[in-house]
Formats: structure tokens, C-alpha cells, sequence
């Protein structure tokens, strides 16, 4: 047995190496990202010249020159790639071309948008989810429960664009209900929520029912019930509480599907938001924008997934921190 | 001699597993049977349809589904189900020829990472890791966008973030494998490696590997799709459902039809191979968790 | 001719294995007996390359060979040369997706025979462990446990090795099974004169079977000596009492009967 002074010690050994490992994934993230726009086709120092002097039209080679120097564009690769890294990790994220404003405001002022879209999103799929998927596991084999597992096959299957403007022709072309397009009021929101809380739906129904279903048949619930505990208590009490955090853990894998759906919901409702960002600044090739959007989503992804595997390791208790064996290698849960 | 004289030799050693085993050689001739159905049916309607897909008609814009045009005609009097039919060419078969890339590469490099010692294993491992922190269809819109929208540039971003979830799958099995006593045993009895990993390795890897592509390639209809339509894909006047999705919703109001044919053949295409891949995990009986 | 010296095994700075040593001459049969946890299994193991142990010396002298140093053992990494392992549990040493003649074809790759030769030979190898030639065709899910132990056997035996490792070779099996098989290995042992290693805490088998016994108890030597000396003064306290054991269980005969001199004289 170990006591636990060395328990501690071997929770931050623990602690230690998944930091180095998340290091070393967040250095190939950027170096990736990087190669990826040093080897995008097209003259950067021309791009830049455009978005700095938007009238004029044709720069001389003097000028070009200038702004190559100036963004130590004639610089080899791995010279560029860590003076960018070093001014990134210091927070100075670049102005965007096509505005000329520094990045980061760009970004904070569509962050809102895409926050409201996909808590909105998120809170409302989880609920129905939630209800499905516990009413449908009270009689498994009864007709709701198939509806419901249906529903999730559909939903898995259906393309959120084309529900998005199923959704549009239904309520806001024929019922003239909601607006179709843009941002605003909350009206603006319904639809778009809509459309991305029945992909989270679709999705989570299925994993929870499947959750529910295995707490609901291990055995003690079965002691339990001889025992004389009613079927609220057992519910809430046992089934739920043991299926709740397989679900969560599964949820929290999920944030960068929710993340690619908001940029698809974004841009089939025509939507301010990080979605509509990135497609803009890709499409004019905003590259300061892009390298941090694109860094963006994956740290956040990194970071979410890192902490759930490190959650579930010194929860599990199977495989231990301080057991020396490596953890199983994770992240085929990613659906 | 004691010849045969083993107890249960006549008697199935595992009834369970070869009723299995069976169902799954039956499912497996359905499957080819439908499929070649389907197919020959698809060949039919491109044989007899009096249509091409990107021949204009100016005289019957937008119209309804008829008696000559089953799904009606969208802007330019193009008919939409040939419109349709080609299009599921692209969509279906540029996610076929994605997955099928993809998942090779992947296997090479999971396999690769498994067997040729840890420092190959820590590199390979930090390299996927390292793909797989970008999310799937941000990086591929950020790709195709950048390389300037295309097909092939769509293919390419399609293939470059694919990959890595057969690189795991395939490292993690065959790292489970490596430990399994016939791997052992062929270890021991000096076989080569690229001899274990293809007839140890591979084929025990194979249901899994399976059902983790058929629930990829529907991944990737959808992406190519989704793709196609916010623009970053297959472009007009090439009949993608995604594309076809795009030029239909100018038409909403007029013609809703030009946007509720491409989605419906989009949801059927990807909940057919969806429910293929689900009945084939229950029966490979695999973890086929792992491909969730 | 395997000559081991002063073996030691450290698993994460805990001791599996300490100071193991036995000699074995050619045509005889070690068995090695423990509890378990003991160490059993990680000596084969070590041995044969697949854990990292430390030797004061390792000699193999193969038949037609010369004797191997311990850094080209080491070089290869799998196991001795000329040698041949028999395992636990034949349903998982076998590869379920292959057939069975395929695996024990296998067992002789390196010789490159021509497909024709390599028939013969698995056909001759299931003979010899008493299949018929069909079997080959099977995959281990189609046959009894029994015959995918011989199967396993024909695997080991198709190679002509000097040195069979055996892991506890009979104990997924049933009584029956495991008193045929037994046979069967005694039979192709002195058929093809090779040196048995067995691991097994089947006292009754090592007594009708072993030429030396080799008693290992939490990774220390409790005996080493010849299995005549054993089953009559036993080396420690330990064994005494595991003989003792055995008997009262009626795993073991009270006398045990000299059988090194006439080897059919095993019960089967």
C-alpha cells in the first residue's frame, strides 16, 4: 500500500506528464496551423498591402518590399514560425488584414454570438435529451422507446444545413413566425438554437438511453427493489446518478462537434459568429484571423478533452494514477 | 493410437459463435444483394433517363415535380433527379475514396506506432494527437478555403483531417494485440514483422477497422456535403447534393422542391450506411465501441 | 545444454525472479513447479527474451549448432533459436483468424519451404500428434480445446526443435484430455530426442514425468534437484510440505516409480 505522501507525489508525476503531453500537442497544433498558411498559395505582402491601403490599386515593388520586410516575410521558415509563436503566446494575436484592428477585438465582439447560439443550443438538446431518453428507458421495447431511438438514428443521420432550411421554409417562409436570417433580437435565435439542440438531441438520446439502460440493470437495482425502495427513489437516486457521469464525460467530448455545428447553423442562417468569421477571413484569406481562429478551436478542444481524460483517470478507479502502467490510449470515444 | 478420441469432437465447441458467425454470412449476401440491386437500378436510370444532368432548359424553369420531370426542373430546366443520380456519385463516392485513403494511411501509421518501438510510438502518437486537437470540419473549411475552393482542394483537406481516428483505433488494438499469446508465439517462432502484422495483426483488427470506416464514410458524405454547401467543395454547375442544396435555396419560397430532394437523398444515403455499419458491429460482435 | 546462471528479474524495482540457476542436459525434462505468483511463468519468460532479465550466464547448446552467447540472444529478442513454446491456454496461442495448418506452417517460415514440402510437413506434424490431416483446414473455434492443444504441439514439434517450453500445457483441459496428451508428449520427446521445459503445479504430472525439478516459491529457488531426490528428501521444509499436500489430495502415488530409466512406463 502506498501512503500518501507518495500518492501525492505520484499525482502530480501524473499531472506533470499529461502537461508535457499537452505541451507537445499544442506546439504540433501551432506548428501545423503555421505551415498551413506559410504554404497557402498567393502573396501575402500583397494581401497585406490591400488590406492597409484599400483604395489604391497595384502596389510598386518598393512598397511590397517594404511590407515583406517589415513582416519578415523574406525570412526562412522556422525563423517566421517562432517569432509568431513567441508574440502568440505573449497575447499580441496580429492585426487582421482586412480591417486592420487587432484580432482578439474581431473575435470578442462574434464570440457573444456563437456563446448565445450554442448554450442556447446545448441546454435545450440536453433537457430533451434528457426527457427522451429517461422516458423512453421506464419501459424499453414499448413503442416510445423505439420512436426515440429512431429519432437518434434520423437525427445522427440528418444534415444540419438542410434541417436548418427546413426549419426556415416551414417557419419562417410559409408561417411567417420567426425570421429567417441574421442576428438581433431573440427572435433571431430560435431557429438556429433550434436546429443545433436537435443534433445534441439526436446524439445524447442514444448515449444516454444506452447509460440508463446499464445502471438500470446492474444488479443491486434489483436488491432495491425487493427491498421496497420506490421506483422514483431508485430512479433518481441510483439509476440517475450512475448513468450522469459516463453522459457528462460524453458531452464534454462532444463541445468541438458543437463547435463545427455552430459554424455550419452560422452560416446556412447567415449569422454573426465565429462560424461566419472564420468562413470570411478563410475566403479572403485574413490570415492573422485564421491562424487564431483555427488555434482557438483547437486549444479549446485540446484543453476540454485533457482535463475530461484526466478527470476520468483519477476517477476510474481501474486505472489508477499511481499505477505505473500508461493510461489506455484514449480519444476513440470521439464520435 | 488414440486417434480423435478428444472429448467433444463431434459436437460444435461453440455453438454460440458460429450461429454468429452465420448470421453474419447472411447478413453479408443481403448486404452484396441489395447493393448490387441498387446498383443495377442506379445503371438503369442512368441508361433510360432522357436527361443529362447539366443540360439547360429555359423553357421549363423551376417546375414542379411531374409526369416528365419526376422531381421537377430547378432554375436553369436542368432535371433534378439526373441532377440527383450524378450527384450521388460525388457525394457517396468522393466519401468512399476519402474514408478508403484515409483509413489506409491511418492503419499504415497506427500499426507503425504499435510495433517499431516507443520512440516511433511517442512521435507518431504526438503527431496524431496533434491533427486530431483541430476539429474535423473547421479545419477542413480552413484548408479547402485557403488552398481555394475545389473539389480536389475539399478532397485533400477531407483526406489531411480523416486519418487520425484509424491511426488510434489501429495503435491502440494492435498494442492490445502485440500482447495476446499467438502474437507471442509468432514473435517466438521468428516470423518477420511485416508477416505478424499482416496475418496477426491486420485481420483481427479488420471488424473493428470495418465499422469505424462505414461510421466515417457516413461522417463524410455529410462533411462533403456541408462542405459543398456553404461553398468550400464541389462547385456549381456540378450536381453535388450539398451544391445542388446551395443553388436550391435562393428558390426557396418558389420551388421548395430544389431543396428538399438533395437533403432527403443526403439523409437516406448516410442513415443507409449508418444502420449497415450498426447491424455489422452487432454482429462482428467487436468493440465497436471504440468507433462510437 | 541450457545452462542458466544466477537469473534476475526486477519488474518496476519490485523482485519477480532472484538468483534462479538450473542446468539441463540434453533429452532430459525440467519441470518447474510453484504456486502461483511464484515466478513460474516470468522464468520462461525471462528466458526466453520476452522479459528483461540479467544473467550472470545463459548457455544454449542447439544439436547442430554452436552454443549461443548471451548478446546474440539478446540481439534477437525472441526467443531461443531452435527453440519452441507450448502454451497455456491453446485457444489464445492460436490465431483465431487462421487455420490451423497455417499456424503450424508458420512455426518453420524461415526454412522458405515450397508449398508442396510445407504440406507434407504439417500433415506429418498432425500425424505425429495424432490428428488427422484434415484439421488443418479447421480454425481453432471449430475444434475442441484438446485438439487445438495438439495442434499446439504439432506447431512446436514441425520445427524439430532441441528445447520445448511448455506453460502449463495441460491444465485447460479435463482429465481425460490431459492424460492423452501427456502421452503424447512423452511419446514425440523421445521420438525426436528434445528437451522439455514444463511449467505446471501438478505435483502428480512432474513426478511421473520430470527428470529434475526446479521449485520456486515468491521468485526464490526452494529446490533444484534431480526428481528421484525430490519426491524422496525433498531440499526444504517447503517442499516437504507440498509433497505432503499432494499426496493427501491423492495427486501423487506414495512410491513414486523410477521412470527415467523406461519412459513408457507413465500412466496414460
Amino acid at each position: 500500500m502506498l501512503n500518501t505522501r507518495s500518492k501525492v507525489v505520484a499525482f502530480i508525476l501524473a499531472l506533470g506528464r499529461r502537461l508535457t503531453g499537452l505541451l507537445c500537442v499544442l506546439f504540433g497544433v501551432s506548428l501545423i496551423t503555421f505551415t498551413m498558411t506559410y504554404f497557402a498559395p498567393g502573396d501575402k505582402a500583397s494581401a497585406i498591402a490591400n488590406a492597409r491601403y484599400p483604395d489604391v490599386q497595384g502596389f510598386p515593388p518598393e512598397i511590397l518590399d517594404g511590407i515583406r520586410e517589415e513582416f519578415s516575410l523574406n525570412e526562412p521558415f522556422f525563423v517566421q514560425f517562432f517569432q509568431w509563436l513567441y508574440r502568440f503566446v505573449q497575447g499580441d494575436f496580429g492585426n487582421s488584414f482586412a480591417s486592420n484592428t487587432p484580432v482578439w477585438d474581431i473575435f470578442v465582439a462574434n464570440a457573444a454570438e456563437t456563446f448565445s447560439l450554442t448554450a442556447t443550443a446545448l441546454v435545450l438538446g440536453l433537457v430533451l435529451a434528457f426527457a427522451l431518453s429517461s422516458i423512453a428507458v421506464w419501459r424499453p421495447g414499448s413503442l416510445f422507446d423505439r420512436a426515440s431511438v429512431a429519432l437518434a438514428s434520423v437525427g445522427a443521420a440528418m444534415p444540419n444545413y438542410w434541417l436548418g432550411l427546413l426549419l426556415i421554409l416551414l417557419f419562417a417562409a410559409q408561417l411567417n413566425w420567426l425570421p429567417a436570417y441574421g442576428t438581433g433580437s431573440p427572435s433571431h435565435l430560435v431557429l438556429p438554437a433550434l436546429t443545433l439542440a436537435f443534433w445534441i438531441t439526436a446524439s445524447q438520446t442514444r448515449l444516454l438511453r444506452a447509460f440508463f439502460l446499464e445502471a438500470k440493470a446492474a444488479p443491486y437495482i434489483e436488491t432495491l427493489r425487493l427491498r421496497g425502495v420506490s421506483e422514483t427513489e431508485i430512479f433518481w437516486r441510483h439509476i440517475f446518478r450512475h448513468a450522469a457521469v459516463p453522459a457528462l464525460t460524453m458531452i464534454g467530448l462532444d463541445i468541438a462537434s458543437l463547435l463545427e455545428g455552430a459554424v455550419i447553423v452560422e452560416l446556412t442562417f447567415a449569422r454573426g459568429g465565429i462560424g461566419s468569421l472564420l468562413a470570411g477571413s478563410v475566403l479572403s484569406r485574413d490570415y492573422p484571423m485564421v491562424l487564431f481562429l483555427v488555434l482557438f478551436s483547437a486549444v479549446v478542444y485540446v484543453f476540454i478533452n485533457s482535463m475530461i481524460e484526466f478527470l476520468q483517470e483519477i476517477m476510474d478507479p481501474r486505472n489508477s494514477v499511481w499505477s505505473h502502467q500508461q493510461a489506455v490510449p484514449s480519444g476513440e470515444a470521439r464520435s | 493410437m488414440t486417434v480423435q478420441a478428444d472429448v467433444g469432437f463431434l459436437e460444435a465447441p461453440d455453438a454460440q459463435r458460429s450461429k454468429q458467425e452465420l448470421d453474419l454470412k447472411r447478413f453479408l449476401v443481403q448486404l452484396g444483394l441489395s447493393l448490387l440491386i441498387f446498383l443495377v437500378a442506379v445503371a438503369a436510370c442512368f441508361l433510360l433517363s432522357p436527361y443529362a444532368p447539366n443540360e439547360p432548359n429555359f423553357l421549363e424553369r423551376l417546375s414542379p415535380p411531374s409526369a416528365s420531370h419526376w422531381l421537377g426542373t430547378d432554375q436553369l430546366g436542368r432535371d433534378v433527379a439526373a441532377r440527383l443520380l450524378y450527384g450521388g456519385v460525388w457525394s457517396i463516392g468522393l466519401a468512399f475514396l476519402v474514408t478508403i485513403v484515409g483509413a489506409i494511411a491511418g492503419t499504415a501509421i497506427g500499426l507503425a506506432a504499435g510495433h517499431f518501438g516507443r520512440a516511433a510510438d511517442v512521435t507518431l502518437m504526438r503527431v496524431t494527437d496533434s491533427f486530431f486537437a483541430f476539429p474535423e470540419l473547421i479545419a477542413a473549411v480552413t484548408i479547402a478555403g485557403v488552398l481555394g475552393p475545389s473539389t480536389t482542394n475539399m478532397v485533400l483537406a477531407l483526406i489531411l483531417v480523416g486519418w487520425m481516428k484509424f491511426a488510434r483505433l489501429v495503435r491502440s488494438l494492435s498494442v492490445d494485440l502485440a500482447h495476446r499469446d499467438f502474437v507471442v508465439q509468432a514473435r517466438l517462432n521468428g516470423l518477420p514483422s511485416y508477416r505478424i502484422l499482416w496475418r496477426h495483426i491486420l485481420p483481427n483488427i479488420a471488424p473493428s477497422l470495418l465499422v469505424l470506416w462505414t461510421n466515417a464514410w457516413s461522417r463524410t458524405i455529410l462533411s462533403i456535403s456541408g462542405l459543398s454547401f456553404l461553398g468550400f467543395g464541389v462547385q456549381s454547375p456540378n450536381a453535388e447534393w450539398g451544391a445542388m442544396l446551395l443553388d436550391g435555396k435562393a428558390y426557396m419560397q418558389t420551388a421548395p422542391h430544389l431543396m428538399i430532394f438533395p437533403g432527403l437523398a443526403i439523409l437516406i444515403a448516410v442513415l443507409s450506411i449508418n444502420l449497415t455499419g450498426d447491424r455489422l458491429r452487432d454482429l462482428l460482435g467487436s468493440n465497436g465501441a471504440a468507433a462510437g | 545444454m541450457l545452462r542458466v546462471e544466477k537469473l534476475q528479474l526486477r519488474l518496476h524495482g519490485k523482485p519477480i525472479l532472484e538468483e534462479v540457476s538450473f542446468d539441463l542436459p540434453r533429452g532430459k525434462t525440467l519441470c518447474i513447479v510453484g504456486e502461483s505468483g511464484s515466478g513460474k511463468s516470468s522464468l520462461l519468460r525471462a528466458v526466453n527474451g520476452l522479459m528483461p532479465a540479467t544473467f550472470d550466464s545463459l548457455t544454449f547448446r542447439p544439436k547442430n549448432g554452436r552454443p549461443i552467447s548471451l548478446k546474440e540472444y539478446w540481439k534477437g529478442r525472441a526467443g531461443l533459436p531452435g527453440s519452441r513454446w507450448v502454451m497455456q491456454d491453446p485457444l489464445s496461442a492460436l490465431n483465431p483468424k487462421l487455420a490451423l495448418g497455417v499456424s503450424i506452417g508458420e512455426s518453420v517460415f524461415a526454412q522458405k519451404l515450397k508449398s508442396l514440402e510445407l504440406k507434407a510437413a504439417i500433415s506429418a506434424a498432425l500425424a505425429d500428434v495424432e490428428l488427422p490431416a484434415e484439421m488443418a483446414k479447421r480454425r481453432p473455434a471449430q475444434v475442441s480445446m484438446g485438439q487445438a492443444q495438439r495442434a499446439c504441439l504439432a506447431r512446436a514439434l514441425i520445427a524439430r526443435p532441441d528445447l520445448v517450453f511448455f506453460d502449463e500445457p495441460l491444465s485447460a483441459l479435463d482429465a481425460i484430455v490431459q492424460k492423452q496428451i501427456a502421452a503424447t508428449m512423452r511419446r514425440i520427446q523421445t521420438r525426436f530426442d528434445m528437451t522439455f521445459v514444463i511449467v505446471t503445479h501438478d505435483l502428480g504430472f512432474a513426478a511421473a514425468y520430470a527428470d529434475q525439478m526446479l521449485v520456486l516459491r515468491g521468485g526464490k529457488v526452494e529446490a533444484n534437484q534431480s526428481a528421484e531426490m525430490f519426491f524422496q528428501a525433498p531440499e526444504s521444509d517447503y517442499c516437504r510440505e507440498l509433497i505432503a499436500a499432494a499426496r493427501e489430495l491423492g495427486g501423487l502415488p506414495e512410491t513414486v516409480v523410477q521412470v527415467s530409466g523406461s519412459k513408457a512406463a507413465i500412466p496414460c
